[in-house]
């Protein structure tokens, strides 16, 4: 697949130096967002903007750096959230125990569908990981001693409390505490791709997305880091299934069906695949674009689509394409005014 | 009593996988010759099936003519949005953008439906499903020898079209080889046009006979789609024996999958089989030439 637009970012991310101070600007960001937005309903769009963040980062993995179309991604997601939940609640594990088991249950089903991705390319992968979406949302629809089916599964416990000598219990029932944790992950997640992709291996997966004969050609072991982008993509859409189940506190397989999939897509697409940063203000936009929306009633959902239909029309590189052709035409002013 | 049960099942699987044959036979074709999917064909089937609704419930047509009216909504509605959105990104080339823009059109569809229809079910009958004939402990509607042979009818009539006309004979051309097809003065972009208005009416209509069958609402085309493409892939991807071998199929497994195991079961046995035929046969059930894909 050849058709990324966005370019390796240059400019003030390649110091390690500025990354970390970028992180920590962004951290300081987090911190002050529940101060900003105090009202209960803003707060849980936050923590629900995390999540979004956190699938959008694992998509783009796969999709924006390993070249590899996958619309599975919701799967991913669901088995993280059903697999930590029914740990918790069922087996009486505790909830970090199940939240690494989730994500390495979904890490493991990605990899399994990058048994196809080695033999499959484009559309046949795009279809292929659909169907592995469908069958995920038909068991744990249809697997009701298991999942409750379409009832759902209610009343999830939040992760528990963390206790530090010396400072009162951090509950996590506490709305701002979650949306603590999550984004706490959320940049976790990003810190962690953005080593990735900087280090040889992003480079080897970049090999593989632009051309797969040339990358085998250099001794690349295509299939085996296929393998990897899809575990890893996938291990950390589990994880944002398993805070997902904590926030919202019930589960019903329809919040995974393949529709997710589409959604996290778009995020990933609107904001500009094949950079970290695109799918973070992705995720952000399409996050909050609904809830903006909201005055349009139905008709929100339509403009959704319009957005992503308008952007591989006019901005294929999404956001990013977006921000830099502007600081472009900026500079080009002040170069001629000057 | 048994023998009669297999024998029901496998009339009523005839008649549901005839229905998906022509949903899925669009599909086929627009990868044929575009090599592109379209999530958005789900949507023409769904608004075939609601143009047909309105048509009898509003204009007080009949049936049939309701089947006719979703025809030329459907092809209506392909020329204007492969005019407008799928042409002029084709023109810029690339995969992935093509295939997004679909499922962009498909969101934007659909949600326009709910905003219009509202999410609660219509009933769409027809004055067919009534009348039913029995023959040795099986029986039959109408309406179900109504949908097979009108969709006989279209599968044969496209494909004498396909191998017999100059248009189709062009068209077979150009999706086994775009560019040259384009040296011998054949003009690609209006076999486009004719490919993908071919393939939405085609959508539509199987919505005007789908919607008896399922529950309409703004997403029925959804629920439908999900199998087209297994059948599309099962069949071979642009292989139209292919495609109707594999929707007769998935149409006979859905109904023993109801009768013998379980309805929720049936997406997931579909699903599987197309997971194992992209394993170990992903050229599909007839092979063919179309290989760079695989």
């Amino acid at each position: 697949m050849s058709d990324i637009p966005n370019a390796p970012e240059s400019g003030c991310g390649h110091r390690p130096g500025s990354r970390r101070l970028g992180l920590l600007a962004a951290a300081i960001v987090v911190v002050g967002l529940p101060m900003v937005f105090t009202g209960s309903y803003w707060q849980a769009n936050l923590t629900l903007c995390a999540i979004n963040v956190v699938l959008a980062l694992g998509l783009d993995f796969i999709l924006g750096y390993a070249g590899q179309l996958n619309l599975g991604q919701s799967a991913f997601y669901g088995i993280g959230a059903y697999a930590s939940t029914l740990l918790v609640m069922n087996g009486g594990w505790p909830f970090w125990v199940a939240f690494v088991t989730g994500v390495a249950l979904s890490g493991l089903a990605g990899m399994f569908l990058a048994l196809f991705a080695v033999r499959l390319r484009g559309h046949y992968l795009a279809i292929a990981s659909l169907g592995f979406a469908v069958i995920t949302y038909q068991i744990l629809l249809n697997w009701i001693s298991l999942t409750q089916g379409p009832l759902g599964i209610y009343a999830i416990p939040p992760p528990p409390g963390l206790k530090i000598p010396g400072v009162p219990e951090i509950s996590f029932a506490n709305p701002v505490a979650l949306f603590y944790l999550v984004a706490g992950f959320a940049l976790l997640t990003y810190h962690v791709l953005n080593q990735l992709v900087r280090s040889p291996i992003g480079e080897t997966l970049t090999a593989i997305r632009e051309d797969e004969i040339s990358a085998a050609s250099l001794g690349i072991n295509a299939a085996a880091w296929k393998a990897f982008a899809f575990g890893i993509g996938a291990a950390v859409a589990g994880a944002a299934g398993c805070f997902y189940a904590t926030f919202v506190g019930t589960l019903v397989p329809d919040a995974f069906f393949i529709t997710e999939s589409f959604m996290i897509l778009a995020m990933v697409i609107v904001g500009g695949m094949g950079t970290l940063i695109g799918p973070v203000c992705g995720a952000l936009l399409l996050t909050l674009l609904p809830e903006l929306l909201r005055a349009f009633g139905d008709w929100r959902l339509v403009i959704y689509g319009a957005a992503l239909t308008l952007v591989v029309m006019f901005v294929p590189g999404g956001f990013v394409q977006a921000v830099r052709i502007l600081s472009a035409k900026l500079g080009l002013a002040r170069g001629a005014a000057r | 009593m048994t023998a009669a049960i297999v024998i029901q099942q496998a009339i009523n699987g005839v008649v549901l996988g005839s229905l998906y044959v022509l949903v899925a036979l669009g599909l086929t074709l627009i990868y044929g010759v575009l090599v592109q999917i379209n999530f958005a064909h789900a949507d023409f089937v769904t608004i075939g099936a609601f143009a047909a609704y309105f048509f009898m419930h509003l204009a007080g047509g009949s049936y049939p003519a309701g089947i006719a009216v979703a025809l030329v909504t459907g092809g209506a509605l392909g020329w204007l949005i492969n005019r407008s959105i799928f042409a002029p990104l084709r023109r810029k080339g690339g995969e992935l953008p093509p295939l997004i823009a679909t499922i962009g059109v498909s969101v934007m569809l659909q949600n326009a439906m709910l905003a219009w229809f509202g999410p609660v079910p219509y009933a769409f009958e027809t004055p067919y499903s009534q009348q039913v004939f029995r023959v040795a402990g099986t029986f039959i509607t109408m309406q179900s020898i109504m949908i097979i042979a009108v969709s006989t009818t279209a599968i044969a009539l496209l494909y004498v079209f396909m191998r017999c006309t100059f248009l189709g004979k062009a068209l077979r051309a150009v999706s086994q080889d775009y560019e040259t097809t384009g040296l011998m003065g054949i003009n690609p972009n209006h076999l486009v046009l004719l490919t993908f208005v071919l393939a939405s009416a085609l959508a539509g209509m199987g919505g005007a006979m789908l919607a008896p069958v399922l529950v309409l609402t703004p997403f029925a085309g959804a629920t439908v789609i999900v199998k087209a493409f297994a059948i599309v892939i099962i069949g071979g991807f642009g292989n139209v024996e292919g495609t109707i071998l594999a929707g007769l199929l998935v149409g006979l497994i859905e109904s023993y999958t109801t009768q013998f195991l379980a309805p929720g079961l049936i997406d997931i046995v579909v699903f599987g089989l197309l997971l194992l035929m992209l394993a170990f046969r992903p050229t599909g059930l007839i092979s063919e030439r179309r290989e760079e894909n695989v």
